[in-house]
């Protein structure tokens, strides 16, 4: 398609032309050709952006309004993570473990515990282990539901905003019982928990898994169906499955593009292979398949969630190993040998054995892996956090080349990322 | 009291080391069982003398240090090679221990098929930190090798667009994770904020963006452009 | 002339040249108005901005202070809600911001990282962001909770409340802005290094990972580990 520029001057004349307007004159003599020239043009977006969920800038260079290439600029979230890891004790990260991936904090919490405890040989209780998945599928319906409404005030639709807020918020009150905190949960320790959980959590959790699922049909009833959302979303940053997988993505954005790759389908932990759960795949790998991939994965963390509640363990939620745990209170008051423990527990921290463990976890946003290297100190040497939206948007320009500007918002949220965890 | 106290710090330290738990979980099937890996005995017959060693951390995950001269070619075979078929690439990143001994360059890899992973480790020695880069066999290590490069300074060869990630371009400070890096940084804080303020637009774009957001000329040409015609056009002059 | 004040300055005396009760009206309506439709621009960039988004969404409703209608050009927004941490590379942006904010513009610093830097004593992280643009609430929290926020812009409302459009000293000394001071940090260097030195806990957490030790940090007034 061709653009006409042509160019005319308009002179304010002493003499007005007819009808009181200005005479324009052109600028080229008549008859002379203006040289028809395209440019592109170079728009940025962000990182102080409504819509690029977070502190993402996004340098797109446009011809009109079809994008011709993205250059997605990030660091401006870069905390230092990994490095101040160096410098503080085995339990001391699992606070700065929440901040990294806010939206889903327990399952930072639960991975890092898991990786360390993998180093040190730790096997934690079996109440540990049911209470840790309950952790980690309620927080991937907790970050599930932050990308709905966030994708949809992105598309315009304000309402479900406000709906997967509003559950958002019981889920808010779950974390709150539990730990104390609403986000910054910190809710894992070496060998345990930081707290069993209170009387009458899993009747609420109960309570919130018989309702939530008729939140999730209202608010399909107002997308899945919808022409609109259909229209912006199907066909829309579109990658094949051999693509996906070279481009390093994973989680519901690689399981969308047809590849069934689910880290806990294929390398489970925590007894995920006994719990009967389906994994959903798409197949056309655009933003319609990442919606509805998402949706399910809801609906089949609802279905774990009530197969843990049943078969939650009594018993002790920390192990009983007193290289990690604290001893009770009362012990460390009245006992020499448990207070001096507790002293060098306090003190000089945990010790793990030099070495090192890599845990990869199936996060909401894709796999999660962490990487704990000891020289057998109280900190680590190394602590590497492989986050998934990293990998994930480094795919960003291959996706969004060819596509229209509103395109680019639209993929971008339907690939979820969370700032917090790509810059670290 | 003494001696006592002494005993029970005795005591203590010898309970925790017979404390020691049952293996942990979170293998998975064909991960390699303690001791052998069907991956690592594919290497050593393939390449011989590059596979340095091989180790087994954490109870079951498998770690081959290999020639970094030879990285491509390993990592190559390790891809496309039938029997071995590491589509997926997990990480790349770099360990410093400190003290002047070599960096690590770590690959974690997965085979999607084959439900097997691996770690391949080549080590650096810090006068001599170039590896190749494995961006044309998975397109994923091309950002981590990028924060790897900002990070730790180690220059992979080949890639395309090795530049800083995560701190901004012009970042004088040097390499964040390297173990001689203090943890607030080498400069005040006030300098810090200096900077950050001073900023201009070249800090910011990149040439190739300046390029094109300034019509076409080069950053700091002319304007109206020396050579006529080097914009891009689209549907042509006449 | 009028009853003198304990400051020398002649109190306002209705009738007498001054202050009348039409002007003390005037500034009672005009802070009102300011203060119940204050247009909060997010500067959200990590948890803080969750909380927010939690602030604004149906349970705690930011709507009923007049706060609904987010703005998210600064060019629209009198109050600047800057939630979660910000680095040196963010900085600019920060900056630039805000100064593109016409008056009358308030800055709330939410969280303990914009108010001080945090947990995040390192080498990428503004140490407040009072450093680099005048801050007028601080709400302390990691997060606060959509009550925390609320209660600082409850604040913010009773700062606005002194405010004044009448007596010209008091609106120059808050409102006038100074060009010059466009994209310069808003502290002078000696003070930022004064108010950024590490305290607490960072002090003695200067040793990265016990077998091997790195270089010692040489800041004066860090205590030995």
């Amino acid at each position: 398609m061709k653009t006409r520029t042509v160019e005319y001057l308009v002179r304010r004349n002493p003499e007005m032309g007819v009808d009181g307007r200005p005479v324009t004159v052109p600028v080229l003599p008549p008859g002379v050709e203006p040289e028809l020239r395209g440019e592109h043009m170079l728009i940025n977006i962000g990182p102080q952006h409504p819509a690029t969920h977070g502190v993402l800038r996004l340098v797109l260079e446009l011809d009109g309004e079809t994008v011709v290439r993205c250059i997605p600029h990030i660091g401006y979230l870069h905390s230092g993570f990994e490095k101040l890891g160096e410098y503080r004790g085995w339990n001391q990260i699992i606070p700065l473990t929440d901040r990294m991936d806010y939206l889903a904090p327990l399952i930072y919490n639960c991975a890092f515990a898991m990786a360390v405890e993998k180093l040190m040989g730790i096997e934690v209780t079996e109440r540990c282990k049911v209470v840790r998945v309950i952790c980690m599928e309620l927080d991937r319906i907790f970050s599930h539901l932050l990308w709905l409404g966030t994708t949809a005030i992105d598309v315009g639709a304000f309402t479900v905003f406000l709906w997967t807020f509003q559950e958002r918020e019981r889920i808010y009150n779950l974390h709150e019982r539990f730990t104390g905190a609403r986000i910054t949960t910190s809710a894992t320790r070496i060998g345990g928990m930081m707290a069993d959980l209170p009387a009458g959590w899993t009747d609420e959790l109960r309570h919130f898994l018989d309702t939530f699922p008729d939140t999730l049909d209202q608010v399909e009833t107002l997308l899945t169906n919808n022409q609109i959302w259909i229209g912006r979303l199907r066909d829309v940053g579109v990658i094949g499955p051999e693509d996906a997988v070279n481009c390093g993505l994973s989680g519901p954005n690689l399981r969308a593009s047809g590849v069934p790759y689910d880290v806990r389908k294929d390398r489970p932990y925590y007894d995920y292979e006994t719990y009967d759960f389906d994994v959903p795949v798409g197949e056309h790998g655009d933003c319609y398949d990442r919606y509805l991939v998402r949706m399910e994965e809801m609906r089949q963390s609802v279905r774990i969630l009530r197969q843990a509640l049943d078969r939650l363990p009594d018993g002790p939620i920390n192990v009983d190993d007193p290289r990690v745990i604290l001893p009770d209170k009362t012990d460390a008051m009245s006992d020499m040998e448990s207070m001096i423990h507790h002293f060098k527990l306090v003190m000089e921290g945990i010790k793990a054995p030099p070495g090192e463990s890599w845990f990869s976890v199936e996060s909401s946003k894709g796999e999660l892996g962490m990487y704990v290297v000891s020289d057998g100190g109280s900190k680590p040497v190394r602590w590497r956090v492989r986050g998934p939206s990293f990998v994930n948007l480094s795919a960003l320009p291959k996706l969004v080349e060819g596509h229209l500007l509103a395109d680019v918002i639209a993929i971008n949220a339907s690939l979820d990322i969370v700032l917090g965890e790509i810059d670290r | 009291m003494g001696k006592d106290f002494e005993a029970a710090v005795e005591g203590l330290a010898a309970g925790a080391a017979h404390g020691a738990s049952a293996p942990p979980a979170g293998g998975g099937p064909g991960t390699g069982d303690g001791a052998s890996h069907p991956s690592v005995n594919a290497l050593r017959a393939r390449f011989g003398d590059a596979i340095l060693r091989h180790e087994v951390v954490a109870g079951d995950e498998h770690v081959v240090y290999v020639e970094p001269s030879r990285i491509l070619e390993i990592l190559g075979w390790l891809r496309d090679d039938p029997g071995e078929r590491y589509d997926f690439l997990k990480d790349v990143t770099a360990v410093d221990f400190g003290g002047g001994r070599p960096l690590q360059v770590v690959y974690e890899l997965w085979s999607i098929p084959l439900r097997r992973g691996l770690r391949v480790k080549a080590e650096l020695p810090l006068d001599a930190l170039e590896i190749d880069s494995v961006t044309g066999l998975w397109q994923a290590a091309n950002w981590l090798e990028r924060e790897t490069y900002d990070m730790f300074g180690i220059r992979f060869r080949g890639h395309p667009d090795l530049r800083r990630i995560l701190m901004p371009d012009s970042y004088a400070e040097g390499h964040p994770l390297r173990k001689d890096f203090p943890l607030r940084g080498r400069f005040s804080r006030a300098e810090q904020t200096r900077r950050a303020l001073a900023l201009g637009l070249e800090d910011i774009y990149f040439p190739e963006e300046l390029e094109v957001g300034l019509g076409g000329r080069r950053p700091g040409a002319a304007p109206g452009g020396s050579d006529g015609g080097e914009t891009k056009t689209d549907g042509g002059g006449s | 002339m009028g009853v003198a004040s304990a400051g020398g300055k002649p109190l306002p005396v209705a009738g007498q040249g001054g202050f009348s009760w039409l002007t003390t009206r005037l500034d009672f309506v005009v802070n009102w108005a300011r203060r119940n439709s204050l247009w909060p621009m997010p500067f959200g960039t990590a948890c803080c901005a969750i909380e927010m988004m939690a602030s604004a969404a149906s349970r705690y409703d930011l709507a009923r202070f007049g706060m609904e209608r987010m703005s998210f050009s600064p060019r629209q927004a009198d109050l600047l809600i800057c939630a979660g941490r910000v680095t040196y590379k963010m900085a600019p942006v920060l900056r630039r911001i805000w100064d593109q904010m016409p008056q009358p513009k308030w800055a709330i610093s939410m969280g303990a990282c914009a108010s001080s830097g945090g947990v995040f004593d390192v080498y990428s992280m503004v140490q407040g962001i009072d450093t680099i643009i005048p801050v007028d609430v601080y709400v302390p929290g990691c997060p606060p909770r959509p009550e925390g926020l609320i209660y600082g812009i409850l604040l913010l409302q009773e700062k606005i409340k002194g405010e004044s459009v009448v007596d010209r000293e008091l609106h120059a000394r808050l409102r006038a802005e100074d060009p010059e001071a466009v994209g310069r940090p808003n502290l002078p260097a000696e003070v930022i290094d004064q108010i950024t030195v590490p305290f607490g806990n960072s002090t003695s957490q200067n040793r990265a990972s016990g077998l091997v030790s790195t270089t010692a940090v040489a800041r004066p007034s860090d205590r030995r580990p």
